[in-house]
């Protein structure tokens, strides 16, 4: 087989020289040998073959054989036939390759810990490649790096690295948020039960709201500070007040009855129409009232309403012990409404301040109540 | 009697429009302008010339090469004739 790129055909068929002739107008023919009468051999550039053998086919030419020889041909056909060995032996390589990489980490049996952590500690003290993996310095090192591990063992299964962790029992107090246990009341403290933690105050102290109650540390027989969440029930004894005031004597304004209404329309907050009379009353209150004239909002056209009652100013004179037990119960009402959610009402007195024609009550309730820390302990 | 413009004449023939046959020791004939091929077979090749053809007589004869004007004959050539 020569490199000549060239394709040989053999042909059998009538008139063969017209037929030639017209390939050999567009195509170069080169060994032309006629066998018989009605056999030929011929040859034309391999690039060329596609065209001659179309016009034979349609010159109804039997092609007896058809023969590639060079350069172009060696090439296509190793492309074609050889191109999937070589495919498939490329595939073998990568694929004996990447298996004896780790490709995947599965992690299991953690819950304190992070699984991310996990998996970014392996990744970085871990080499890929599975030959490489010590798994019992895998485990040591796991067990080393991370406290809350109590036991761990490492599989390779496949391509993926399997971790199955213990974690260690440690107390729930070590875990969460390390913030003090603030007084949510003003008050005198009455009972203190603490789980953990440090007090800060005791038994009988009066505390404002914000002040810290329990600190998230307790100190051990070493002196050394460890943090803890707070935990504790702090009960103490709140106050509660109600005040209502009485005068003497106060001006009244009472409505007489007569009325002037004003009337205003907007289009777009333009204002388009209005009706203002001028108000006759000497002293008077008004009321503002603005509705939509119409439901969509093509047109939004509002109408302003002002309706003016006129007043008079009356002068009322009550005496306090008339009305005493009314501003009593008024007072208290007041303290109960801020006393909502409180466990248990203890005490309950009254004050009454008598200044310039005014008496004050101040009504006082004592409940007990929760006011720091939690009771799920 | 010498007449210029036949002389020019004869001459501008376009080489196309002609032919030239070009034997070579009798194993390679050489053929431009030919118009076709006629007979082919291994002791005769005809094909045809602006007027008329040309017949090869030879033995084990191929051609070599075939294209839109020229033909390329290998083999014993024996006889060209032109008719």
């Amino acid at each position: 087989m020569g490199l000549k790129n060239k394709t040989t055909f053999c042909v059998e068929g009538l008139n063969q020289e017209k037929v030639l002739n017209k390939i050999s107008k567009e195509i170069f023919l080169f060994d032309i040998n006629r066998i018989s009468k009605e056999k030929t051999i011929f040859s034309c550039a391999y690039s060329d073959r596609k065209k001659v053998e179309k016009c034979l086919k349609s010159n109804n030419f039997n092609i007896v054989f058809i023969k590639n020889e060079g350069f172009f041909y060696i090439f296509s056909k190793f492309l074609t036939n050889y191109g999937l060995i070589f495919a498939i032996l490329i595939f073998f390589i990568f694929y004996f390759t990447q298996s004896n990489l780790i490709l995947q980490y599965d992690i299991s049996g953690e819950s304190v810990l992070q699984e991310k952590e996990v998996v970014s500690f392996l990744k970085e003290n871990l080499s890929r490649n599975k030959k490489e993996i010590d798994l019992q310095e895998a485990e040591n090192a796991l067990r080393t790096n991370f406290d809350e591990i109590s036991f761990v063992s490492c599989i390779i299964k496949g391509q993926t690295l399997i971790v199955n962790i213990k974690e260690k029992l440690l107390p729930n107090e070590i875990y969460g948020e390390f913030e003090p246990i603030l007084s949510t009341k003003n008050g005198k403290i009455k009972s203190i039960d603490l789980v953990s933690g440090t007090l800060n105050v005791k038994t009988g102290d009066f505390v404002k709201e914000g002040d810290v109650l329990v600190l998230p540390y307790v100190i051990d027989a070493s002196g050394e500070i460890k943090e803890v969440e707070p935990k504790a029930t702090i009960v103490a004894e709140v106050y509660y007040e109600g005040v209502a005031e009485h005068y003497q004597s106060k001006v009244e304004r009472i409505r007489t009855g007569r009325v002037v209404e004003k009337n205003s329309i907007t289009l777009f907050g333009l204002e388009i129409y209005s009706y203002e009379p001028d108000i006759q009353f000497e002293k008077y209150e008004s009321e503002e009232e603005e509705v939509e004239l119409v439901d969509n909002l093509l047109l939004p056209l509002k109408m302003k309403k002002t309706i003016c009652y006129e007043v008079e100013e009356v002068l009322v004179e009550t005496d306090f012990e008339n009305v005493k037990e009314k501003f009593i119960e008024d007072a208290k009402q007041n303290a109960l409404s801020k006393s909502e959610g409180c466990d248990k009402i203890i005490e309950e007195f009254y004050t009454l301040r008598h200044l310039c024609g005014m008496t004050t009550v101040n009504y006082c309730i004592v409940a007990e109540q929760q006011i720091g820390g939690n009771n799920d302990n | 009697m010498f007449n210029f413009f036949n002389e020019v004449k004869q001459n501008i023939k376009s080489p196309i429009e002609d032919f030239n046959i070009i034997n070579m020791s009798g194993q390679i004939l050489y053929v431009e302008g030919h118009k076709g091929l006629i007979v082919l077979s291994k002791e005769e090749i005809v094909f045809k010339i602006k007027k008329g053809t040309v017949s090869v007589f030879g033995e084990n004869m191929l051609l070599a090469e075939l294209n839109q004007t020229t033909i390329k004959i290998c083999g014993k050539i024996k006889k060209v004739e032109q008719n």
